[in-house]
Order: C-alpha cells, then structure tokens, then sequence
C-alpha cells in the first residue's frame, strides 16, 4: 500500500466523520430549538390521541374510556349549551370567592402575626391543628353549617386557600433583611414606612408563591364541595354525567376544568413575571408547604 | 474652646447574654470636629463598627454618651448617614429609585427627587444604569449608589463603614478618589472605618488608631499632606510613608496581642 493511498483512505475517513458530526450536530441544534420542542410535542399528542383514538374498542372499552373525537364532539355540544354556562359561572364565582377570601385572609392575617410575635406565638400550635384537619373532612360540615348553596363551597375552598397564602406571608414578613430595614430607619423612615416600603416588597416573592400554590385549591375545594351536595356547578355536571355512566360528558367536564386551570395558571405566571422582574434569577420564589 | 460636631464621651459597649459578656468598646473619648474627615483603623473585631452602630442610633452605648451638636444621641437620626459595607439597596427598586428613597421617606415630590437622584447618578458615572435593578450593577457600582443615597439628603455627619473592602484594589483606588473629589466640594463631616492603612491616610484630616479588643482609641494623628490629593500617587508622599510606617508598628503590634499563644 502506498503513502498517498492510506492518506486517500483517511481522508475519506474524515470525511465521513465530519458529515456523520454534521448530522449529530444539526439533530442536537434541532433538539434544543424551540421548533424541534414544538414538533416533539406535536408528535407526542397525535400519539397519544391515536392511541387512545384506535385502541378503543381493541386494547380498552370505549364505554369506560370515550373516544376523543366523541370527547371532542361532546365539548362542542357543551360550548352551546346555556346550561353549561350557568354551571361554568356559578363554579367561577365560587372558586373567585373562595380563593379572594381565602388569600385576602391569609395574607392580612400572616401581616398581622408577623407583625405581634406575642399572639402569633400564642396562637401557633393551634394554627397548626387546624392546618392538619384533613380540609375534605371539614366538607360536610361546611355544608351543615353554610348550606348546600354556594357559601359551603366558598368556604372549604377559602379554607384550603387561607393557609397557604397565610404561612408563605408570615415566613415572607419574618425572613425580611433587617439590615434593609436598618438601612430605611437611618434614612428617616417612620415604623410605617418601613412597613410599607421594606417588608411587604421584600416579603411580595413569598406572598405570590403562596398565592400560585394556593390557586388549584381553590377549584379543587370548589369541586369537591360540589360533589358533595349541589344542584349547579362544574362539579355538579361531572357527578351528574359519571353518575349515569355517561364518561364521555364526565371527561369533557375534566378537560374543561384543566383549561380553566391552565389559563389561570398562566396568568398569575405572567403577572408575576411582570411584578418580580427585580428578581436575579428564574421564576423560582421560595416554597414553604403547608 | 472648639465646639465639636460630634462628642463621644467615656462610651462602652457589653455585648451578650445568658452569662457571657464581651466587652466590645471600653470607656471610649473622642471628639470631631465639623467638616472633618476621620479615618478610624484598628485589627478585625476591634469594636470599630460598634462605634459607629453607636454614633448611628441604632444601637445604645452600654455606658457614657454620645453628643451630636450638644445633643444626646438616643435613637437614629436623620442628621447622621450610615453608608454600611454591603450595599444594601433594595433589590426591588431601580439604580434612581434606591438613589432617590430618602428623599421619597422625606415627602420629596417624584419629579424633583428623580432629578436629584439623576444628578447625583451623574457625578458617580452611572448614566445609563438609572433603570437597572441592583443584581445587574457590579459591585463597584452598587458601593457608588450605597454612597450616592446617602450623600443625596446631605446628612451633617456620614459615617461609613469599609464602604469599599468588598471591592477589587483598582475599583477601590478609584471610588476613593471619587469620594475625596465629592468630599472636596461639601465638605460634610465623615467617619470612616477601614482596617486599609494606606485607605485611612490617604482619606483622612486625622487617623484614630483603635486597640484590639475591647477597643479603645490608642492613638489619634493628623495627616498633615495638603488637599486636594491625588490618592493614586499618595504612597510616594514622605509624610504618608512615615506616617504609614508608625502606624503599622501599632497596628501590627495589636494584630499580633490578638492572636493567642504565639510562639
């Protein structure tokens, strides 16, 4: 074999590589591009629909499972259905009550604990009983108590919100940097000042991860006070429609509550992105569970 | 008889609790005069920022009494600056609305303190960054915006407080240039702590040399070289090499009485 030959072979050693390289590299430029996500995406729901679609009838029942075009078709059903709207607004009002009462409460209240050590100190273990009654079991309860109307819904849905948003505010004012507010008090500030000015933005990270933690509760309460007893409602239209085996109209009902959630969801994100555009990094607030 | 701005006058400080008790500032005298630049250097834990959490108000002398203008000094005070060693600016606001927060405390109209704050932004060369957030401002920057707040409501007395030991040599040569240039021209009456020798004589009207702890003032000079200086150059100056040289024997000195079981 001669010299030029083995550098021919090399070269076309080469050459492969780099194209093999090339390829690797524009698979990797595809994977991390927004456009090569969105198509994943794609991919992945035209699968699973298909599955779920061509499987029913062969790898489960379409009796228990729907079909999505008959979930599709039931949605559209929905969409022109007035009764459908009264429920749809009847769980908005209760879920917009139960969570403006619920965080309203628990931020004013984590203020005012944050604020009187000796009550907050007093008040503590109890606050923390209550927070581990199982809020489910508080349901029939709220119901003798508040009726089977909307106030019971409200309530449990109130009471599931409160003390999320009411631990993260308390954590929120307690973690305040004193040396913020020292530096305020040299600059003159009045105790109410230093109040309005250092503590409630500096503790705002951790009331608005308490109001994003605490917002799917605020539907789930609703929902559930609603299956309990209720003649109206979101929730009352599922345990109607699975009640009388109708699952199609149950996941129309689910895929609904997931839409409500999701816009919901994506607005408080937005706001806080726009509130917090101060933070260093990322969305990421503090968390303190419940 | 001077009639000195500020009064400290046989103050000590106990720090602690359930039992233990460090004394942290031992029956302290010093006076400063108006308009008068004061550096104060001393070993680490000397009790130097102590001294000026006292003069603050925000912490109270556990003995003696400290004077602003014939006045007892019982709580803060908005006649005495505090610029602290971290920047603490508010991380919520921007470079002017940090800047312009006194004056916002004050009642200050928005339009007039926005002005001054951009003014004040403008003398320290931060054109430009008056809408950033302080995670973007390196930190250089921010020390400039930590001093240019206070200087904004002109408080008689600023203290600080290694307002640039956090900072890199270079970035710290030229805020100290920057600071002297603007003390030039107002003249306000300052007391600053730094454990930099070269910092505190090339800052200063009068250097106060502080023992280890507990602290108490071992020796006062006057820094006789003329103003305006030029601090870049300070440490070809005779006079502050001498001066440098008998300090750093006490200073030195106090370094090593802190360090236990030497040799």
């Amino acid at each position: 074999m001669t010299v030029s030959q083995t550098n021919n072979e090399r070269s076309m050693e080469d050459a492969r590589a780099s194209i093999k390289a090339r390829r690797a590299a524009r698979l990797n430029a595809f994977g991390t591009s927004a456009f090569g996500v969105a198509v994943g995406r794609a991919v992945l729901v035209v699968v699973l629909l298909g599955i779920w679609q061509f499987g029913a009838g062969w790898l489960f029942d379409p009796f228990y499972f729907g079909t999505p075009l008959a979930v599709f078709e039931q949605l559209l059903k929905e969409i022109v259905d007035a009764g459908f709207y009264h429920d749809l607004g009847v769980t908005a009002v209760e879920m917009l009550a139960g969570f403006g009462i619920g965080a309203g409460g628990g931020i004013v209240l984590g203020v005012l604990l944050a604020r009187w050590t000796y009550v907050a100190n007093v008040v503590d273990p109890f606050l923390l009983a209550l927070n581990s009654i199982p809020r489910i079991a508080l349901a029939p309860m709220l119901i003798v108590w508040f009726g089977i109307d909307m106030a019971s819904k409200i309530f449990l849905s109130a009471t599931l919100v409160f003390f999320i948003t009411f631990f993260n505010t308390l954590a929120g004012i307690r973690s305040v940097d004193q040396a913020l507010c020292d530096v305020a008090r040299v600059q003159g500030a009045t105790d109410w000042q230093i109040f309005t000015k250092v503590m409630l933005p500096s503790a705002s990270v951790w009331i608005m991860t308490g109001i994003k933690m605490s917002l799917p509760f605020a539907l789930v309460g609703v929902i559930i006070g609603e299956f309990l007893v209720s003649s109206q409602g979101l929730g009352y239209r599922l345990n109607a429609y699975s009640t009388s085996y109708n699952t199609v109209g149950a996941l129309s009902m689910i895929i609904i509550m997931m839409v409500i959630m999701m816009v919901l969801t994506s607005a408080v994100d937005r706001l806080e992105a726009r509130l917090m555009r101060w933070r260093p990094t990322g969305r990421a607030g503090p968390t303190v569970q419940p | 008889m001077s009639n000195p701005i500020l009064r400290i006058d046989g103050v000590t400080k106990n720090f602690g609790g359930h039992g233990v008790s460090v004394e942290a500032l031992s029956r302290t005298d010093f006076n400063i005069e108006r308009g008068e630049f004061v550096t104060l250097v001393g070993p680490s834990g000397c009790g130097k920022s102590t001294l000026l959490n006292l003069v603050s108000g925000l912490v109270e002398p556990s003995e003696g009494t400290i004077w602003y203008d014939g006045r007892r000094i019982t709580g803060v005070n908005r006649q005495i600056g505090y610029v602290t060693q971290q920047h603490n600016l508010f991380p919520w606001r921007t470079l002017r609305d940090n800047v312009a927060f006194p004056l916002e405390l004050a009642g200050v109209p928005l339009r007039e303190r926005n002005a001054q704050a951009d003014r004040w932004i403008k003398r320290v060369g931060l054109v430009g960054f008056e809408e950033a957030y302080p995670h973007q401002l390196s930190g250089g920057m921010r020390q400039r915006a930590n001093i240019v707040r206070t200087l904004i409501y002109e408080p008689p007395i600023i203290l600080m407080d290694e307002p640039f030991g956090p900072l890199d040599a270079q970035t710290r040569v030229s805020l100290q240039a920057l600071l002297l240039s603007i003390w030039e021209s107002q003249r306000s009456t300052v007391l600053f702590v730094t454990h930099d020798l070269t910092e505190a004589i090339g800052l200063a009207d009068r250097v106060a040399l502080m023992s280890a702890r507990p602290g108490r003032m071992i020796r006062v000079d006057t820094v006789k070289i003329p103003r305006p200086r030029n601090i870049f150059f300070i440490h070809q100056n005779p006079e502050f090499r001498e001066l440098h040289d008998n300090l750093w024997k006490d200073l030195a000195a106090q370094i090593h009485d802190g360090v236990p079981d030497q040799q």
